[in-house]
């Protein structure tokens, strides 16, 4: 019998039974009525193929409430319900209210997991759709994002140039840098110069500060890495690079580059609790291919 | 009071009627003259676009995918910005559909790109793995057709008051006119695509199926209310 400790199951039970009775009940009074009942009282004066009606007062409780039900309906479509109360965008904007309330307090303190996990969460349903659920960019589809914002990105933009991110400076073109060269600038960028202040190969650190500065990226990103003094929107501050900000940027005005076009997604409204999951869960990604 | 009409089934269906539409009228009525009316910024489709949206129709596009967002936090989360019904003001006929086999299109405009569309159609596996919709090969091969197009635009204008030729809204102009604007928007959806033959054929002046169609799914966004 545990079914029975479900409350839907056991009212459906009790309510089956007492209309199994109700049943009982009124077809013998009906029944009772066909038996007994006699055909007295008044006639209406029309008649359907030889079929009368009886003259029958209304039932006063009937009267009653038809009548209070009337008043009732009045008050509540003009008073107590009036016809433009509801606008079912004012229940949108209400329910999207509870929500980000909710959505604040439950994720006021997060650990870098919590993070992780709500990015990959934005990521699945907002970018795998070009960049694809591993990230990698479906075969070229898209950029591959587990490389974006590391060493491996940094050395793919002085391989192939950059141009969709528009600066002012315009394109930036391939920098013909040798391999080992790249890796240096990256591993400088990414130690020294990001906010990041982490590299994967500490040891090319010294070596790609000279790369930075012999090779002319201090021409459009400045000497420190930060962009050219007074012209703020020249070249990517590089200090943004892998970080939120540089991915806020891109969401927000969108890319046209080698590959493709990314839309902005200003029109989503990403909170700020969101762009971080989902710079962190970008940054966790573990590069998949070397080419 | 009531014998007369139960003899008169006519009269009676007539009151029937009568009695029953007032809640309709009295509850539907403000409301749809008021929220009808095209909402302040909306444009016209371009020709180009009403190309596409042609294409979509004779393609059923509406049996996998509807084209109505509706105020609920779940439905905005995932498509973009509930739909307005004053947006559907120059939509003749309206293409909501209720099958959502596919996602919501309303706003794909806004989160999806020409290139991306165009492997979507080519292949729709390559980029949705999981993705049931038939490959649209054959919208690579046929030409988008411009003149009945234009003749619905033209339509819209003269029999529906549609808004064309407005101040720094869509022109329509004359045939001519209308064909080169109708070249220029294609330009550039095709200069944005990576296939060779579609390329090719807008050399030749040929304006494939695919093309428009883009354009058209391209203006599904709120771009479109804001120029």
């Amino acid at each position: 019998m545990g079914w029975l400790s479900d409350n839907i199951n056991l009212f459906g039970l009790i309510a089956a039974i007492v209309i199994l009775v109700l049943t009982v009940y009124v077809a013998g009074v009906l029944i009772k009525k066909m038996r007994d009942a006699k055909a007295d009282g008044e006639l209406t004066d029309h008649k359907w193929d030889g079929i009368a009606e009886f003259r029958n007062n209304l039932p006063i409780g009937w009267v009653v409430s038809f009548l209070v039900l009337i008043l009732w309906g009045f008050w509540y479509l003009f008073f107590g319900y009036p016809m433009d109360a509801y606008s079912q965008i004012g229940d949108y904007n209400q329910q999207v209210q509870v929500h980000n309330k909710k959505f604040e307090e439950k994720w006021k303190s997060l650990s870098s997991e919590d993070m992780i996990n709500m990015g990959q969460g934005i990521f699945l349903v907002q970018c795998s759709q070009c960049h694809g659920i591993t990230a990698e960019g479906m075969h070229g589809k898209a950029q591959n994002l587990t490389r974006w914002g590391k060493e491996e990105g940094i050395m793919d933009t002085v391989e192939h140039g950059s141009v969709g991110l528009g600066y002012d400076g315009g394109e930036m073109p391939p920098l013909g840098l040798s391999k080992e060269d790249a890796k240096a600038v990256a591993s400088y960028v990414m130690a020294d110069i990001s906010d990041l202040k982490h590299t994967k190969y500490p040891a090319d650190v010294q070596k790609g500060k000279e790369v930075y500065n012999n090779a002319g990226c201090a021409g459009c990103h400045g000497p420190d890495g930060k962009g050219m003094p007074g012209m703020d929107n020249f070249a990517p501050d590089l200090s943004k690079y892998g970080t939120y900000d540089f991915l806020k940027r891109v969401l927000d005005h969108g890319k046209k580059g080698h590959i493709g076009q990314m839309p902005s997604f200003a029109y989503r409204n990403f909170n700020d609790t969101q762009i971080k999951a989902l710079a962190e869960y970008i940054g966790s990604l573990q590069p998949l291919s070397e080419d | 009071m009531f014998s007369w009409l139960e003899k008169n089934p006519f009269f009676f269906t007539v009151a029937f009627l009568v009695v029953f539409s007032i809640a309709g009228l009295v509850e539907l009525l403000p409301d749809f003259i008021k929220s009808s009316r095209p909402i302040e910024g909306l444009r016209p489709y371009t020709v180009l676009e009403t190309a596409g949206r042609q294409i979509y129709i004779n393609e059923g596009c509406y049996n996998c995918h509807s084209q109505l967002i509706r105020p609920f936090q779940a439905e905005t989360d995932r498509y973009g910005a509930y739909s307005l019904s004053g947006e559907y003001a120059y939509d003749r006929p309206f293409l909501w559909g209720s099958k959502r086999t596919g996602p919501d299109l309303h706003r794909v405009g806004d989160s999806r790109t020409t290139d991306w569309h165009e492997n979507h159609m080519w292949e729709p596996t390559s980029v949705v793995p999981d993705s049931i919709m038939p490959a649209y090969h054959h919208l690579f091969k046929k030409d988008a057709d411009f003149d009945t197009a234009y003749a619905e635009a033209y339509t819209q204008k003269v029999v529906f008051g549609v808004p064309y030729d407005t101040q720094g809204g869509v022109s329509l102009g004359n045939i001519e006119d209308a064909k080169k604007a109708y070249m220029q928007e294609a330009g550039e959806i095709v200069n944005n695509m990576k296939n060779q033959k579609i390329k090719d054929a807008f050399e030749k002046g040929e304006v494939k199926e695919i093309v428009a169609l883009i354009a058209y799914l391209n203006s599904l966004g709120q771009s479109r209310m804001t120029k």
